[in-house]
């Protein structure tokens, strides 16, 4: 009998995921495979009399010889490690202010959440505007290899830090009270509440937060095209950006596709990487 | 099964709808502001004069990129729509390769058309398509603070460093200096000034040589060297460097013949009637020079109607269809005869003189398929250059070496006609 309603439970249950299943497959796995094929062919829509034939690995190992590819993944990573960092700093710190606030916390939340509800194009071309001038003696910030980061990690920081900010928060009211009044019996600061109660029972919290934010910064794309549409001449070009010049603007099916697909590999080892450290953090978790 | 037939049936009653009225064209072009209305008048008087045939304009981005991506797409899955297609310039040899355009008889007052547009429509000897209208670039120059445009390069830098030793402007030349298409007509004018050239005759690569170091170089000092050329240029394109001349920052503008209407309109601008043009001028071991732009007509490989659509291109590029335009949309018509009319004279919002000595001295961007790809790779190494990452002979060279190896790998490298030389 109960194994007769587990079975049909399990077949019911079948039933119910396949819709979900269906979707991911038309709109994830079909189109990630799709790509996969075209990086295997040369395809290059604006030379049709070359044909599509399929050449293996030619446009990976080419990838591999392009110092243009081998910048814009360095240059990837380079933003990540460094704008990731500070929205997890600016994301905590605001966070702990929204916990503690008595007063006006609904309209302090919405506030801080406005950043991350204005689209990036958006948010960037107000970026763009703020540093851009069309004074003969402005500085110039887009036109200089380092400089013209600042804008960018900038807006990237400004409109992301709220969404670190409200997954802390939600970490940080999980957290007993009674800890911390624990802690102050015994005559802990702050810091060392901070230190020793709040970081460690906050750490799932921070690597969700890590992961999504990594994952995010790795695939950066929208500010820097619209801001310095990878300028001056490719110095704020991340790897996303260069494939989109490869497909869109050469049309060369074939190499964007294989740099697409690079990048993919790339978010894919992370988001790996974020779930072990996740099944880590997690309370109860091994190593 | 039954959806696919159940399909075929709906497009064949659409079919037939459509064919009730006879034969149809479809025309895709811009439709930008005045241009809009005159290609409807156009075109509706064309279908007047061929009866039974039905004309349609069919709309596309103004954006010249987005507008070639969908070109793309369309003739790329052999679209027989739309029948007749407005190409900038620099795409005709790309779609002429690719076999997507029609070849077209020559016109029988072929001589007509301006030369350098006509290069760009021709591809391994054949012709397919016919120049619009074309654009050129102009230095735009202050009246009010200078007797006459200079005729050479050197002049242009000293009266420049003059007017900004006074006081009169903070900037002595603005152009379009960010990474983008509008940065190679700026160096082309740069080059051929100093005698070079991107690609030869003959579809060898000739950037790395010393003319165009000398001319990327007198770019780079421009900027860097006396502060000619302000360093926030290198993020404008066509419209910041407009308003940094008609702010009256500026003592020179190159810049398109749109410019001139704006900058001479005082709501808008503190120079008006203070302006005038002239063609870039040249330096040692060159010659003046205007880069070439503007819009063909060229026929769908794939139309249904093949004569119809080539009678369509005849009829829009004749003499009064582009004197029509000229007076609606301020475009300069592609017929060198129509510049010796004062027809054109009073149409044209520009002064006419000037404009006959900017197309004379017109110079096409290289006419080659793989057009786009050669000119992002040539703005990356410009722009680095410009912004003090590399010098300009380093960066050309790499320009260049990228240039060969983008031709070989398409198969586009010279060697083909007549008789390969021998490599150097």
């Amino acid at each position: 009998m109960r194994r007769d309603a587990t079975h049909a439970d399990a077949r019911l249950a079948r039933w119910l995921v396949a819709p979900a299943l269906l979707v991911v497959t038309g709109v994830a796995l079909v189109p990630a495979a799709a790509t996969a094929w075209e990086a295997l062919h040369r395809h290059d829509l604006r030379l049709p009399w070359l044909g599509t034939p399929f050449v293996g690995l030619a446009n990976f190992a080419e990838a591999l010889g392009d110092p243009r590819f081998a910048a814009a993944l360095a240059r990837t990573m380079l933003f990540a490690a460094v704008s990731v960092p500070i929205e997890l700093a600016c994301g905590l710190a605001l966070a702990l202010v929204m916990h503690h606030l008595v007063r006006g916390r609904a309209i302090a939340r919405v506030g801080a959440l406005l950043p991350w509800a204005i689209p990036t194009v958006v948010a960037a071309l107000a970026w763009r505007f703020f540093f851009e001038t069309s004074d003969p003696g402005g500085v110039g910030w887009l036109t200089r290899p380092v400089a013209a980061w600042v804008p960018i990690v900038a807006a990237d920081v400004w409109k992301t830090t709220p969404f670190v900010a409200v997954l802390l928060l939600a970490g940080l009211q999980t957290i007993d009270p009674a800890l911390y009044d624990a802690a102050r019996v015994d005559g802990a600061s702050p810091a060392r509440q901070l230190v020793t109660i709040t970081l460690p029972l906050l750490a799932p919290a921070l690597v969700v937060a890590a992961a999504f934010r990594t994952l995010d910064a790795l695939r950066l794309f929208d500010l820097p095209y619209v801001m310095t549409a990878g300028g001056p001449g490719t110095a704020t070009e991340p790897l996303s950006l260069y494939a989109f010049v490869a497909l869109m603007q050469r049309l060369r099916v074939g190499y964007g596709s294989a740099l697409s697909i690079c990048v993919f590999l790339l978010a894919l080892g992370v988001a790996m990487a974020a779930v072990r450290a996740l099944g880590r953090a997690a309370p109860g978790g091994h190593a | 099964m039954h959806t696919g037939r159940l399909l075929l049936a709906c497009l064949a009653v659409v079919a037939a709808c459509g064919d009730a009225s006879g034969p149809r064209l479809t025309f895709s072009g811009s439709d930008v502001g005045a241009e809009g209305a005159v290609i409807r008048a156009q075109l509706d008087r064309f279908a007047a004069r061929h009866p039974g045939v039905r004309v349609e304009l069919r709309l596309t981005p103004d954006a010249a990129d987005q507008r070639h991506q969908l070109y793309v797409q369309w003739l790329n899955a052999r679209a027989e729509e739309p029948d007749v297609l407005q190409l900038d310039i620099i795409w005709t040899a790309e779609f002429a390769a690719a076999g997507w355009l029609r070849p077209l008889g020559a016109p029988d007052d072929i001589e007509d058309f301006l030369p350098a547009a006509l290069e760009a429509d021709r591809w391994q000897g054949s012709l397919y398509a016919v120049p619009w209208f074309v654009d050129a670039g102009l230095l735009y120059w202050r009246r009010d603070l200078l007797g006459a445009p200079p005729s050479t390069l050197d002049e242009l830098r000293e009266d420049a460093e003059r007017a900004m030793r006074t006081g009169a402007v903070s900037a002595g030349l603005v152009w379009q200096g960010a990474r983008y298409e509008g940065l190679v007509t700026v160096f082309l004018e740069h080059l051929v000034a100093f005698g070079g050239a991107i690609l030869d005759a003959r579809g060898r690569v000739r950037v790395d040589e010393p003319p165009a170091v000398r001319a990327l170089t007198f770019m780079r000092d421009s900027v860097t060297g006396q502060g000619l050329v302000p360093r926030a240029a290198l993020a404008w394109q066509e419209e910041q460097t407009r308003f940094a001349f008609q702010n009256g920052d500026a003592l020179f503008m190159r810049n398109w013949p749109y410019a001139w209407a704006l900058v001479q309109d005082a709501r808008q601008s503190r120079v008006a009637g203070q302006v005038g043009v002239a063609v870039f001028p040249g330096a040692d071991g060159g010659r003046p020079a205007a880069a070439l732009g503007g819009a063909q007509l060229a026929v769908n490989r794939y139309t249904e109607e093949p004569d119809l659509a080539e009678a369509l291109v005849t009829f829009l590029t004749a003499p009064e269809q582009m004197l029509e335009r000229a007076q609606a949309a301020a475009q300069l018509p592609a017929r060198r005869s129509l510049y010796a009319t004062d027809a054109l004279a009073a149409a044209l919002p520009l002064p006419i003189d000037e404009i006959r000595a900017v197309l004379e001295a017109a110079v096409p961007r290289p006419v080659t398929p793989v057009y786009s790809e050669l000119s992002e790779l040539l703005q990356v190494r410009l722009h680095r250059a410009l912004t003090g990452q590399e010098a300009p002979d380093e960066a050309l060279r790499g320009a260049a070496d990228a240039i060969r190896d983008l031709l070989a790998r398409t198969g586009l490298a010279a060697s083909d006609p007549p008789a390969p030389e021998p490599a150097e």
